[in-house]
């Protein structure tokens, strides 16, 4: 029954890296286009993510409740020393939220407008780097674990794991994936020139994140963090990451012939790569703090609690994933674009 | 103040904040699909028209209460991590499932916002009734987690720890039926009264008579009938309080001395520090009738009760009278709205219109005021007679920053809200489109052009090419 919690917890946290994440890169793509673009990237957006936009959001709070619920001793740690950085999260996912929606349904178009839409692309891009920052600090080694809380400064126990470098590269490396995966997204929903568009996107912030990955593992090696040491130290994860790297020249072959469905499945496909190269290297010892690596299956709650929640997560998905699928088919999320090739040339 | 009274004062508000949302996108969708209905039915415009605006409403009440919800399934662990520990993986089911439940309800809300001349019209609709029944769903689910807190069960406590956990028996708490009942009428009453009061002003401003009359009626036949069970559900909640919680009973009627047959005092001005209870009405033996059923039972008083084990007496009394009082107004309120069903005459007397326009906001006075009953009546503990509320505060310091900080973002949000609702309205009054319809896409299309027209981006950007 753990296994599938488990599976569960990492299927929600690979659907949020994957559907989130494309939801948050729109909003980066949307930002980093100049003023013309900004606009039809704005109406793209509304028409390719807006039916699946709240649900793709869904899987953070099935992933938190899993956590909570079968995972105690581990969520109780994140929530304490991630207060902070999680607060900027949750003030990013409220603010680019909100302002997806307003700037969709408010009956009157007016200066309004110019905030929602800045609200949005600023929170696009806030947001998953401050997501890639608390998850840098969960690995980064920094985070001290205490009971005596008057001895530490408040800086040291809720500021220092978070608020450094090699947090901030995770969380522009996250920011840059998100956008990747929007970018390649939106090449299949566009045609003409702004097609193109999309493709330079593409390629710019795919260029984006590989150099920013390598200074990232890079960094962190030479700043003596032990989790980038164990991931080159470690032929699986590297070689995964190196596979992802490879498979980027696929990538651009399938977007230049314009095989939507293909290049989408391989995006994703390379996104699984390094989410799993990541995890790999350290799981299930997610959290490495300055003393001790914690153990996601530390402290496990009890045997009559997982299996209930593996049976509402089955029961659940049974529901939703069947529903989502209609949802994204319905709407042509699902959908070879090679059909419209020839009017496009 | 302390760290946990800034934490406390925290969850207050960011719960205080979502409980309108949540019930608002849960009832709303409702009049949505009733008025969809009707426009399925005749084809008269002005229901699509009605379900188009509504829907918009639904949109924003939707989005608001889902991120105010995301913040706040956070919020749990990040001001009480000690009870998350521990409640987690007992309360895991109904939250998990209300996890479910919300899924569902953003997957149809996807087919219904979208699906408009895209999907088959009846499938179309049945999305929209899939929403407000996911929507009813959560809510009670997430109601029954609270009413764990009050009614803990499912579980041994041995020595301070949590044994023999039953995640089935934790979810079918003794409290979960009768709050949940309570609190899903409540979203009735007070959203549907809200937006018949919001009709209601715009008839009596004499604006789009025939739309707002329309909407009206559809919106406040749910608060009406809501209203006239909600005191069937008000005894049930007492009596069920009464057994499980004497206390909270107790503070509620602020009654310090055990007694039979003990009285109901209606208002009072609380005295905690000499315990007593001045210039309040008295209705001899009614309170024990109606905690007990039987007018000679005892209650059990205040004084009784070891002292760190008391709530906040006073303001737990005057959120209970507040809850009642305004229950038993907009009882009334329903019943006027059933009696001008047959004196149709009424429907041309302003103060008629007036009365549904006073009362509009009260309804979501009495769901904050009920919440305070339940919550702050349960104090000191955060699970009744297990966990103390200051044992389950998170350690970090400078909660008072972060309650200003969520202080100043719910505001601006909650004002910005009100702000789009207005507009909504104003442009409802609005003459059609000159095609006669009111189609999304068109009216879209309308604005997105006039904001290009307007917009100072769009200008500067026009005079470099």
């Amino acid at each position: 029954m753990l296994y599938i919690v488990l599976f569960f917890l990492l299927f929600s946290l690979l659907l949020y890296v994957l559907l989130g994440g494309a939801d948050f890169g729109a909003g980066i793509v949307e930002l980093f286009s100049s003023a013309k673009n900004k606009e039809h990237t704005r109406d793209t957006i509304y028409r390719v993510m807006g039916p699946i936009w709240e649900a793709n959001h869904i899987w953070l709070i099935i992933m938190l409740v899993i956590l909570w619920v079968a995972f105690p001793a581990y969520f109780n740690i994140i929530i304490i020393y991630l207060h902070i950085p999680l607060t900027l999260v949750l003030l990013g996912i409220t603010l680019r939220g909100v302002a997806f929606v307003f700037r969709h349904y408010d009956a009157v178009v007016d200066k309004s407008q110019f905030w929602y839409n800045w609200l949005f692309r600023i929170g696009s891009f806030v947001t998953p780097v401050f997501l890639g920052m608390s998850f840098g600090a969960l690995i980064g080694g920094k985070i001290i674990i205490t009971e005596d809380y008057e001895n530490y400064g408040f800086y040291d126990l809720f500021m220092q794991h978070w608020l450094n470098i090699f947090s901030l590269l995770v969380g522009l490396f996250y920011a840059a994936l998100c956008a990747f995966l929007a970018s390649t997204l939106l090449i299949g929903e566009a045609e003409g020139k702004a097609r193109k568009h999309y493709a330079r996107n593409s390629a710019f912030f795919t260029t984006v994140l590989v150099v920013l990955g390598f200074i990232l593992i890079s960094f962190g090696y030479f700043s003596d963090i032990k989790f980038a040491e164990d991931f080159i130290h470690n032929p699986v994860s590297l070689a995964c990451v190196a596979f992802s790297g490879i498979l980027l020249f696929p990538l651009w072959k399938f977007i230049k012939k314009e095989y939507r469905i293909a290049s989408r499945y391989l995006a994703v496909f390379q996104v699984i790569l390094v989410l799993f190269a990541a995890l790999y290297a350290h799981f299930p010892y997610i959290i490495i703090t300055a003393t001790e690596e914690v153990s996601l299956l530390a402290n496990l709650a009890p045997e009559a609690t997982i299996s209930n929640l593996a049976i509402m997560l089955l029961i659940g998905g049974f529901i939703i994933l069947p529903g989502l699928f209609h949802l994204m088919r319905s709407f042509n999320m699902i959908k070879v674009l090679e059909k419209n090739e020839k009017k496009y040339e | 103040m302390e760290n946990l009274d800034y934490a406390r004062l925290q969850m207050a508000f960011t719960l205080g904040f979502h409980i309108i949302f949540a019930c608002i996108g849960m009832v709303m969708p409702f009049f949505m699909v009733v008025a969809h209905h009707k426009w399925l039915k005749t084809r008269n415009p002005v229901y699509k028209r009605l379900s188009m605006a509504w829907l918009k409403g639904v949109a924003i009440f939707f989005v608001t209460g889902a991120v105010s919800g995301t913040a706040l399934s956070f919020e749990l662990g990040m001001l009480w991590p000690e009870f998350m520990k521990h409640a987690g993986p007992i309360i895991g089911m109904p939250f998990s499932l209300e996890g479910a439940a919300f899924f569902v309800e953003a997957i149809a809300l996807g087919f219904y916002l979208y699906g408009w001349k895209k999907l088959p019209e009846k499938f179309h609709w049945f999305t929209g009734v899939i929403i407000g029944i996911s929507g009813v769903a959560s809510g009670i689910l997430v109601v029954s987690a609270n009413g764990w807190m009050n009614a803990p069960s499912g579980f041994d406590y041995i020595n301070g720890e949590f044994t023999n956990i039953d995640p089935v028996a934790a979810l079918l708490n003794p409290a979960w039926f009768t709050q949940a009942l309570h609190m899903t009428l409540a979203a009735f009453v007070a959203t549907s009264f809200g937006v018949a009061g919001i009709h209601a002003f715009q008839i009596f401003r004499k604006r789009n008579v025939e739309l707002h009359t329309k909407a009206f009626k559809i919106a406040i036949i749910f608060g009406a009938v809501a209203a006239f069970l909600q005191p069937i559900s008000g005894d049930l909640s007492a009596k069920d309080v009464a057994e499980r919680q004497p206390v909270k009973l107790a503070a509620m009627e602020a009654h310090y001395e055990t007694e039979k047959g003990a009285p109901l005092y209606i208002g009072g001005i609380v005295d905690e520090e000499n315990r007593t209870v001045t210039n309040k009405i008295e209705i001899p033996k009614a309170l024990s009738f109606l905690a007990f059923g039987d007018f000679d039972a005892e209650v059990k008083g205040l004084n009784d009760f070891p002292d760190d084990e008391l709530p906040p007496v006073a303001i737990v009394h005057y959120a209970f009278q507040i809850m009642v009082g305004i229950g038993t107004l907009l009882m009334f309120a329903g019943l006027i709205y059933f009696i001008s069903l047959k004196k149709k005459k009424w429907l041309n007397n302003k103060y008629y219109w007036l009365l549904f326009i006073v009362v509009a906001p009260l309804g979501f006075v009495a769901i904050e005021a009920g919440w305070v009953v339940t919550e702050v009546g349960r104090q000191p503990w955060i699970i009744h007679q297990i966990m103390r509320t200051e044992d389950a505060v998170t350690p970090m310091p400078g909660m008072k920053y972060s309650f200003f900080f969520y202080l100043f973002l719910y505001t601006v949000l909650g004002i910005t809200v009100t702000w789009l609702m207005n507009r909504q309205i104003k442009s409802l009054n609005q003459e059609p489109n000159e095609d006669g319809s009111n189609e999304n896409s068109s009216q879209e299309s309308y604005n997105r052009e006039r904001a290009r027209k307007n917009n100072p981006i769009n200008m500067k950007n026009k005079s470099k090419d």
